[in-house]
C-alpha cells in the first residue's frame, strides 16, 4: 500500500518557484493496476517521479510525505530515504521512450547486468533473463542483438523484462505504449497484465488514452492542473464520472482536433486552466472507493 | 554485408582515393608555367658565365628529364610517374641535397616526425577526452567548470605563440630543457634513447597542451548531450552507477565522433609538425619540407606531399575499419 500525504512537489526555476502537484493526498491499495490520466503539464509525471523516488534539483518535495508500505529486498522498510536503493528491485520502471532507452552501442544482455538489480552473480542473472525473456515472447537470441537490429515492440518487450525480471511489488509505466503501433499497443498490455496478475504486484500507469485506462486498469486518477480531481474504481469512474473534466476525458475519447483544454501550466497548481475544473485539494467520498474534489473556491481578488 | 567484402570495399576506396590524390599530383606542377628543367639549366648556365655550348645545353637537358621523369608525351610521364611512385617508392633525387634520394630522406625523417607527433597528438587525445569526459558528465557541479576552463583558456592560444612561450619559459628562465636540442645519430643505446625523450619532450609538451584544450570542448560539448540521452537517464533509474553511466554510457556513445576527429588529426599529423619542427630545429618531415619549399626542390616537396596524401588516406581507412568496431549500427547494415 502506497500512501500519499499531503504532497506538494515544486520545481526550483531561475529564482522562481513553479509547484506541479499541490495537496495530493491518496491511498494506493496493493496488488492493483492504477490508471493515471490528465493532460501534459497536469502533473502527473512530476507525481509518478516523486512516487520513483527520483527527486533531485529543480524539483523538490516541499510538504508532505510518501509512504511505501513495501518491504526492501534487505527486509528493511522502504521509505522516501532509501528508495533508490530500491530501484529495479522493490520498484521499477517502464520508460516511455523505448525506442531510445537502450544503450545503441552495448548488447542488451549487457544492459541487463549493468545494475545492481537482487543477484549479484551475473552469470546467473543471464541465464535466468534468457529463459525469462523466452516468456515474454522474445527470442532468447534477442539478448545478444543490440537494440537497433529489435523491432519496436520487441523493444517495448524487453523493457518490461528488464523491470519485472527481479520481481518488484511497485512498476511505474510512464506511457509505456505511446511509441508503439495499436495492434503492438494491446499485445503489450496484456503482456503486462498477465505478469501483473502473476507477480501480485502494483503497476501505476501513466497514459493520455482513455481506451487503455478502461482496458487494463482497475482503478483510476485523475489529474488537472497539479491536483488529484476524481479518484476510484475505473468501472465506477467511467459509469459515473463525477467531476466536469473527468466526463470531458471520457467524453472527447473519439473527438480529434478538440485542443480547446490545451495550455495549462502547471506553475498554476489549483489556479490554471479552466476555471470550470479548478479544483480544492481535499476529496470526498461520493461512493465506496469512488473519491472526487470540490470545485475551487473563488479567491479573493481574482476577476470572475 | 558480410565483413569480408565490406573490408574489401574500403579497401578499394582507399585505393581509389591514394589514385586520385596522386593522379592530382602529377598533374598540378605540369600546369604552373615554370619549367624546373629550364630553371636549373639557368642557374647552372648562370654560374658557368653562359660559357657552357648549345650542345651541353641540349644534353644536359636530356639527362634532366630523364632523372626527373619528364621524358615523353604526357601520357608516358604518367605511367612512369606512377610505377615510380608506387612500385618502387622512388621520387628521384633532391634538388638542393643531390645526389640523396628523395626517399631516403623521407625515410630517415619519418621516424623523428611520427614518434613525436603520433605520441603527442594520441596523448593530447585521451588527456582531453578524459578530462572533457568528466567535465561534460558532471556538468552540473561547479567544480567541472574548472576543467571546461582549462579547454578554454588553452584552444584559442595560436600554436606558434604557445610554442615559443613554452620555449621561452621551461627552456631559458628556467632551463630545464635545452634552447636548441641535440640528437645523437648512429646505433640505437639505451642511453641514446633517453637523451631522445629528454630533448623531444618540450616540443612533445607545447603539442599536447595545444592539442588537449580541443579534446576537452569538444568532449565536454558531447558528453553533455549525451548525458541528456533517454538510455542515460534510464540507466539511471535503473540504478546504475555513475561510473557505469559515465563510461560505458556516455563516454561509449560520444567516443564515436571522437575517433573520427582523432583519425583526422593523425591524417593532418605532416601540417603540424612544420610549425614544430622549425621551432624546435626538430629533424624531421617538416623542417624538410621547408627547406624544399624555400629552395625550390619540387621532388622533394612531391615525395612529402605524396606521403600526406598517403597518411590523410590511410587515416581514413582505418577510420573505417575501427568504427563497425565501435558503433554496431554500422556493422549490420
Amino acid at each position: 500500500m502506497i500512501r500519499l500525504n499531503d504532497l506538494k512537489i515544486s520545481y526550483r526555476i531561475g529564482g522562481r518557484t513553479i509547484d506541479a502537484v499541490d495537496g495530493v493526498t491518496l491511498t494506493i491499495p496493493d496488488n492493483c493496476v492504477v490508471g493515471i490520466a490528465g493532460e501534459s503539464g497536469s502533473g502527473k509525471s512530476t507525481l509518478m517521479k516523486a512516487i520513483y523516488g527520483d527527486i533531485q534539483s529543480p524539483m523538490y518535495l516541499s510538504r508532505g510525505s510518501i509512504e511505501y508500505g513495501l518491504k526492501g529486498t534487505d527486509g528493511k522498510a522502504v521509505t522516501a530515504e532509501n528508495v533508490r536503493k530500491e530501484w529495479f528491485k522493490t520498484i521499477s520502471y517502464i520508460p516511455q521512450s523505448s525506442m531510445n532507452s537502450l544503450n545503441p552501442v552495448i548488447r542488451i544482455r549487457e544492459q541487463f547486468v549493468d545494475f545492481p538489480g537482487t543477484d549479484s552473480n551475473k552469470k546467473r542473472v543471464l541465464e535466468r533473463a534468457r529463459a525469462y525473456i523466452g516468456k515474454l515472447g522474445l527470442p532468447p537470441e534477442a539478448m545478444d542483438s543490440y537494440p537497433h537490429q529489435l523491432s519496436g515492440g520487441m523493444r517495448q518487450r524487453m523493457m518490461i523484462a528488464l523491470a519485472t525480471f527481479f520481481q518488484p511489488e511497485l512498476i511505474i509505466a510512464d506511457e509505456p505504449t505511446t511509441a508503439l503501433d495499436v495492434v503492438v499497443q494491446k499485445d503489450i498490455l496484456m503482456l503486462l497484465m498477465e505478469l501483473q496478475e502473476e507477480m501480485g504486484n502494483t503497476i501505476l500507469v501513466v497514459s493520455h488514452d482513455m481506451g487503455v485506462h478502461y482496458q487494463v486498469t482497475q482503478k483510476m486518477l485523475i489529474m488537472y492542473a497539479g491536483r488529484v480531481v476524481e479518484y476510484g474504481d475505473t468501472d465506477s469512474v467511467f459509469a459515473d464520472p463525477q467531476h466536469a473534466y473527468t466526463k470531458m476525458l471520457i467524453d472527447s475519447l473519439p473527438t480529434i482536433g478538440d485542443d480547446s483544454m490545451r495550455g495549462v501550466m502547471a506553475s498554476e497548481a489549483g489556479g490554471g486552466g479552466d476555471r470550470a475544473f479548478r479544483v480544492e485539494p481535499n476529496l470526498i467520498e461520493v461512493k465506496p472507493g469512488h473519491f472526487v474534489a470540490q470545485p475551487a473556491r473563488q479567491r479573493e481578488g481574482v476577476l470572475a | 554485408m558480410g565483413v569480408l567484402a565490406y573490408v574489401a570495399k574500403r579497401f578499394g576506396l582507399y585505393l581509389a582515393v591514394l589514385f586520385i590524390g596522386l593522379t592530382i599530383t602529377f598533374m598540378l606542377p605540369r600546369f604552373m608555367p615554370i619549367n624546373p628543367v629550364d630553371g636549373y639549366i639557368g642557374q647552372i648556365q648562370s654560374r658557368a658565365n653562359g660559357t657552357l655550348t648549345p650542345e651541353a645545353i641540349a644534353e644536359m637537358r636530356v639527362n634532366l628529364e630523364v632523372l626527373y621523369g619528364l621524358k615523353g608525351d604526357i601520357f608516358t610521364q604518367y605511367l612512369s610517374y606512377l610505377k615510380r611512385v608506387v612500385i618502387d617508392f622512388d621520387f628521384g633525387p633532391s634538388f638542393t641535397y643531390y645526389p640523396t634520394e628523395v626517399s631516403t630522406m623521407i625515410v630517415t625523417a619519418l621516424p623523428w616526425t611520427l614518434g613525436l607527433l603520433l605520441t603527442a597528438t594520441v596523448i593530447a587525445w585521451l588527456l582531453g577526452n578524459m578530462v572533457g569526459l568528466v567535465a561534460g558528465y558532471f556538468h552540473k557541479h561547479k567544480a567541472a567548470s574548472i576543467l571546461e576552463f582549462v579547454g578554454i583558456l588553452l584552444y584559442p592560444i595560436p600554436y606558434y605563440i604557445l610554442a615559443v612561450s613554452v620555449l621561452l619559459i621551461l627552456a631559458y628562465i628556467f632551463p630545464i630543457f635545452p634552447l636548441s636540442p641535440t640528437f645523437p645519430v648512429g646505433e640505437m643505446t639505451w642511453a641514446k634513447v633517453g637523451m631522445i625523450i629528454y630533448n623531444s619532450l618540450l616540443p612533445a609538451i607545447t603539442l599536447v597542451l595545444a592539442g588537449f584544450g580541443w579534446n576537452i570542448l569538444s568532449m565536454k560539448a558531447l558528453a553533455v548531450a549525451t548525458t541528456e540521452e533517454p538510455y542515460v537517464t534510464y540507466a539511471r533509474l535503473k540504478g546504475a552507477s555513475n561510473w557505469t553511466r559515465m563510461t560505458r554510457y556516455v563516454f561509449r556513445n560520444a567516443l564515436l565522433p571522437q575517433v573520427t576527429a582523432l583519425a583526422l588529426s593523425l591524417g593532418m599529423i605532416f601540417n603540424g609538425a612544420l610549425l614544430t619542427e622549425i621551432i624546435f630545429s626538430y629533424p624531421g618531415i617538416g623542417l624538410i619540407m621547408r627547406t624544399a619549399a624555400t629552395g625550390g626542390d619540387y621532388n622533394v616537396l612531391y615525395g612529402a606531399i605524396t606521403l600526406s596524401i598517403l597518411a590523410v588516406a590511410t587515416a581514413g581507412l582505418v577510420i573505417d575499419l575501427i568504427y563497425p568496431l565501435l558503433d554496431p549500427r554500422i556493422r549490420t547494415k
